[in-house]
């Protein structure tokens, strides 16, 4: 009987949050600190010419300026080792920095970014990353802007088409977003007293952070320490970016032998920033008149921008979840991703899903209407069952509960029978029409074939009972911590109250990755429940000495050590106690646990093996409500189903899946990052526009639980599944309500009206009118 | 940068001719912080911080008239029934603006003094032919607000001169009113499109008065007299409405050219200015329509 788990336990985090006690990277600040700058590229791509810092450096106030050649160590990191952290001879994007400045203040050290002279030569410029590959474009890198080209190709699709009784040939693009974090960058370096360095910074994958700092500054990692501060926000956005702005204050600390704050302000965040990889793709499907599909073919072409961040790995994901979890014997996908000179783009929660899954669910939508089936038939007809083999040949052997979870959203929003109302003619004719729509998805949970796949905790009993915890995964706002707390508190039968969960801390945890594709609660806790049961284990062998009863009866619960006496349970002391004995036996309760799992595999040339070890299932649902005379969409309310494996806590996924919608509106209707030739025009919140609360809408939880054995207590993945499937929800909703499609993502004004985008051609009058009339103003 | 909070009227005139060519004023501040990183911002010796200033929160009424206190927030605006009873479009506006935390903030003077083609209060204040109170030094001048904007981010406002007071004629029983929004989303919004109209219909339902201002439409706002002329006489009708729209839309491509938007905005504006007639004549609030 589980006591902790499922239950909706507040967040360890939770007071520091709402008293502002938390403290962000931005809050700690030291005597004696200097502000970094950064000089940013004024063109997409050029070659350097000359360079002239003497008017930068002389400015009263300004310690230090830097440059590439100024880097002792490494300069470029990486998957494929291209970004920079100051560029060298070339810029390749609008957010390039050229040089950083510290400075005695915030406006010297910026006055000083700005007096420092770079003479350039212009290079042409490529943004589509269909022509970034085709011959005689503009080329980043000499070797080609080809980053990778991913397959999978299982039987014959060839033969699928021709048995096929028809064909749905559809192209589709998806749009560059950006995170959106709340809390911008920031970072704070200070040289320690040991010729090392020390950076308290805002970034999601630590690890990653720690050793390109080490390898720029040419020092060995145990002379670097990076403490994560409380994270406002990440998304899987506080990567490269957030990497490159630590690494220049830890630069430009190590330099001047002072601490070193750097914050980015919106703009320069939303400049520098990776993005969501825009996608354009095509599909083809080939079908039977009774809706099974025979063959499935796609292609896609990703936008990597100017570096390589996780274009492999996001494309990877892309092509193993490219045909959906759908039965079919023949398949050949190739995913693509293409150097531009557009912002580099990287992890963003989802990773590679939300693209394939716009396309994919809408190809079954077209599916079920010339088939004369509902949504929900069509998929219920195609999906995957336990055993079912995927498009990479994988044999699911764990509950495959896409039905369940299909069914489940289907009653809970009363689709079949909406639908049918809907799709009337009288209701698309209305100046107002409503429509509800229908999608699902499956994903690999945790980082699969792309790499090693384990994680560390440390669980610290102190000798009053009271509990430290420590862990390789970090939490950005997800909750990852608190699920942490439980799994421990679970384990050890004490109350949530005793446990106080330290900051990530590099020395503190071993490299446990990151904490990225849905990994953090079955991998995180899967290390924190070992962890726990080491500690548990020198506990049990304490009371069983001295309490002279087997270790196969001994019970924690409720911070109470119990003999299990036939169905009698006699307490034996209190859980401190107990604590406190094995110190005065010499046995300290400190232990650290490790999850590993490896059982995934992966051939390149074909693309079939066991890409996950395991996966989850979802189906949500939305309706809508268009206004046919201006093309605006309300999404009125939404059902969110999935199959967590196991609650751990029911509050914080309830969060984790309600933020998920609230983002999946924005990527379905209204968010986009906009650049023209390689000039980002959209970075600020004035024009990148993301939902408000009154965008949000009505939102209802389904969790299903099918416990899986590779997870803590069964428990599996929630924070990109309910983001991943929410767009093609909406988008197949506004067919329903209107009898038109959107191939093109977001559903905003225009497109749902004309069928396609406005580009604004001039700059916004408040940009110029007010420049221009500046001086006048109020 | 020194900072000045004065007092009374008075202290406020003062300041306006001492300071007048070197100063910012500073009523909510929601959109005077937000330029206040750029260059010439900084550039300016002195912050005049007229937020306070109870002079400028008054709303007095007589007979016929209601005169608002410049220093009127939006959410002051969105919710003082004698608004809401004598000038309902005015209070939709206002209640629409931005988020509640700048409704808390904004008023209505900041809102004419920035003088954004998208500014939500305009389209209202010119259906309802306001006249704006300008204070300077040396008195005071009415000023009609279709006079006020010689341009976007313009308005013809001297250096030593500030919005005391808007003065507007209440709408009568038979004068009804609405006001549509458009915004990219629900809230937080910067207009696509705003339509501000009055409707006066006889016992035959015909048309005897009628104004249509719309927001965002026109570099400079001006109400369409041409839609106006077309209505004046006829029956309120669908039909009729709709036929005024498309004399809208065919103004504004007519007076803004076409421009990159003008694919979307043309139909968009004949159904909203539609649309909001109707809501007019019916007399919904947009947000049950």
């Amino acid at each position: 009987m589980l006591k902790i788990i499922g239950k909706r336990e507040k967040r360890v985090d939770a007071l520091g949050k709402v008293t502002g006690a938390a403290k962000y990277a931005d809050d700690y600040n030291l005597p004696h600190q200097l502000y970094g700058a950064v000089t940013y590229a004024p063109f997409p791509h050029a070659e350097i010419l000359a360079v002239n810092l003497t008017k930068a450096k002389a400015l009263p106030g300004v310690e230090a300026v830097l440059m590439a050649k100024d880097v002792p160590g490494k300069n470029y990191f990486g998957l494929i080792p291209n970004i920079p952290i100051i560029a060298e001879n070339r810029v390749r994007y609008y957010g390039d920095a050229l040089a950083v400045v510290a400075a005695i203040d915030k406006a010297t050290a910026r006055r000083a970014a700005e007096l420092i002279e770079v003479k350039y030569k212009e290079l042409p410029v490529v943004t589509d990353p269909e022509q970034a590959l085709q011959p005689g474009a503009p080329l980043l890198y000499a070797q080609g802007n080809e980053i990778v080209h991913h397959k999978v190709r299982k039987g014959s699709v060839a033969r699928g088409f021709a048995e096929a009784d028809f064909i749905i040939e559809k192209d589709f693009s998806t749009q560059s977003i950006e995170h959106a974090y709340l809390e911008p960058e920031a970072a704070l370096a200070l040289p320690d007293e040991q010729d090392g360095i020390q950076v308290i910074a805002s970034v999601q994958n630590f690890y990653t952070s720690h050793k390109v700092i080490a390898a720029a500054l040419n020092l060995p990692l145990a002379r670097v320490q990076l403490l994560q501060s409380t994270l406002g926000g990440s998304f899987g956005g506080k990567d490269e970016s957030a990497t490159l702005l630590a690494a220049r204050a830890a630069l430009l600390a190590y330099k001047t032998g002072r601490p070193v704050k750097m914050l980015n302000s919106r703009e320069d965040s939303i400049r520098q920033s990776y993005k969501r990889h825009a996608y354009k793709l095509h599909y083809k499907w080939g079908c039977k008149k009774n809706g099974r599909i025979t063959a499935m073919e796609m292609k896609a072409v990703a936008d990597g921008g100017a570096y390589c961040s996780m274009s492999p790995f996001v494309t990877w994901r892309s092509v193993v979840q490219a045909t959906g979890p759908y039965h079919c014997p023949h398949v050949k996908s190739d995913v693509y991703a293409a150097y531009t000179n557009n912002n580099f783009t990287g992890a963003m929660r989802g990773f590679g899903s939300p693209q394939v899954n716009f396309a994919i669910e809408s190809m079954m939508d077209e599916l079920a209407e010339r088939t004369g089936k509902t949504p929900l038939e069509i998929r219920l007809l195609n999906g995957f069952e336990n055993g079912s083999l995927t498009a990479t040949g994988q044999k699911l052997q764990h509950t495959v509960s896409l039905k369940q979870a299909l069914r489940k959203a289907a009653e809970k929003a009363g689709f079949e029978a909406k639908w049918h109302a809907y799709a009337a003619p009288g209701n698309r004719l209305q100046t107002k029409s409503r429509g509800i729509g229908l999608s699902c998805a499956y994903r690999g949970v945790s980082l699969g074939a792309e790499g090693v796949d384990a994680a560390s905790a440390v669980v610290h009993v102190q000798p009053d009972g009271s509990i430290n915890v420590a862990a390789g995964i970090i939490d950005m706002g997800q909750g990852a911590q608190t699920a942490m707390a439980q799994i421990v508190a679970e384990v050890l039968g004490v109350e949530m109250q005793r446990i106080r969960f330290l900051q990530p801390d590099t020395v503190r945890v071993a490299d446990s990755g990151p904490t990225v594709a849905s990994r953090g609660t079955i991998m995180g806790g899967g290390a924190a429940k070992i962890a726990a049961e080491n500690v548990k284990n020198i506990l049990i062998k304490t009371a069983c000495e001295t309490y002279r009863c087997s270790n196969e009866y001994i019970i924690f619960e409720n911070g109470t050590v119990y003999c299990l006496a036939g169905k009698i349970r006699k307490p034996l002391c209190e859980f401190d106690e107990l604590a406190a004995a094995c110190y005065a036996k010499g046995r300290p309760l400190f232990a650290s646990g490790t999850r590993h799992i490896a059982q995934t595999s992966w051939d390149e040339e074909t693309g079939q093996g066991n890409a996950y070890f395991t996966f989850v299932y979802g189906a949500n649902i939305a309706e809508v409500e268009v206004d046919n005379e201006t093309g605006k969409v309300d999404v009125l309310s939404f059902v969110s189903a999935h199959d967590v494996g196991r609650a751990i806590n029911r509050s914080t996924l309830e969060g984790q899946i309600f933020g998920g919608v609230a983002m999946g509106v924005g990527y379905g209707i209204m968010e986009e990052f906009i650049q023209e030739k390689g000039f980002p025009k959209t970075i600020n919140f004035d024009e990148y526009i993301i939902p408000t609360t009154m965008d949000v809408p009505e939102m209802q939880a389904v969790i299903i639980e099918n416990p899986d054995a590779k997870g803590p207590f069964g428990a599996k993945s929630i924070g990109e599944p309910a983001l991943e499937m929410v767009a093609p929800a909406i988008i197949n909703a506004i067919y329903n309500a209107t009898g038109k499609r959107i191939y093109n993502l977001p559903a905003n004004l225009e497109e749902v009206l004309l069928g396609r985008k406005l580009r604004r051609s001039a700059p916004r009058a408040s940009v110029t009118c007010k420049i221009n009339a500046g001086a006048k103003g109020k | 940068m020194t900072y000045h909070r004065p007092h009374t009227l008075q202290e406020l005139q003062h300041m306006l001719s001492e300071y007048g060519n070197n100063m910012h004023l500073l009523a909510g501040g929601t959109d005077l912080l937000v330029e206040a990183r750029r260059s010439y911002f900084v550039a300016k010796g002195h912050i005049v911080d007229i937020f306070r200033l109870s002079e400028l929160k008054t709303l007095s009424e007589d007979a016929d008239k209601l005169v608002l206190g410049a220093g009127l927030t939006h959410d002051d605006i969105a919710h003082h029934p004698l608004i809401q009873k004598f000038a309902s479009l005015l209070s939709a506006a206002c209640s629409q603006i931005g988020s509640q935390q700048i409704r808390n903030r904004g008023t209505i003077g900041g809102n004419l003094c920035n003088a954004s083609p998208c500014a939500d209060t305009v389209p209202p204040l010119m259906a309802l032919d306001a006249e704006l109170e300008l204070l300077s030094a040396t008195g005071s001048r009415l000023v009609p607000v279709r006079q006020f904007f010689e341009k976007p981010y313009r308005p013809r406002l001297a250096e030593n001169e500030v919005i005391m007071a808007l003065h507007f004629k209440k709408l009568s029983a038979q004068q009804k009113s609405a006001f549509y929004k458009l915004g990219r989303r629900n809230a937080a919004a910067i207009s696509r499109i705003d339509m501000a109209v009055v409707l006066k219909t006889n016992a035959q339902k015909r048309i005897e008065e009628v104004r249509i201002a719309p927001g965002s439409v026109f570099p400079v706002w001006q109400r369409v007299a041409q839609a106006e002329e077309y209505l004046l006489g006829k029956e309120a009708n669908q039909a009729h409405f709709k036929k005024a729209g498309e004399i809208v839309a065919r103004r504004m491509i007519e007076i803004s050219g076409r421009r990159w938007s003008t694919p979307y905005k043309e139909p968009v504006v004949a159904a909203l200015t539609k649309r909001t007639l109707m809501m007019a004549l019916t007399q919904k609030k947009s947000s049950d329509t």
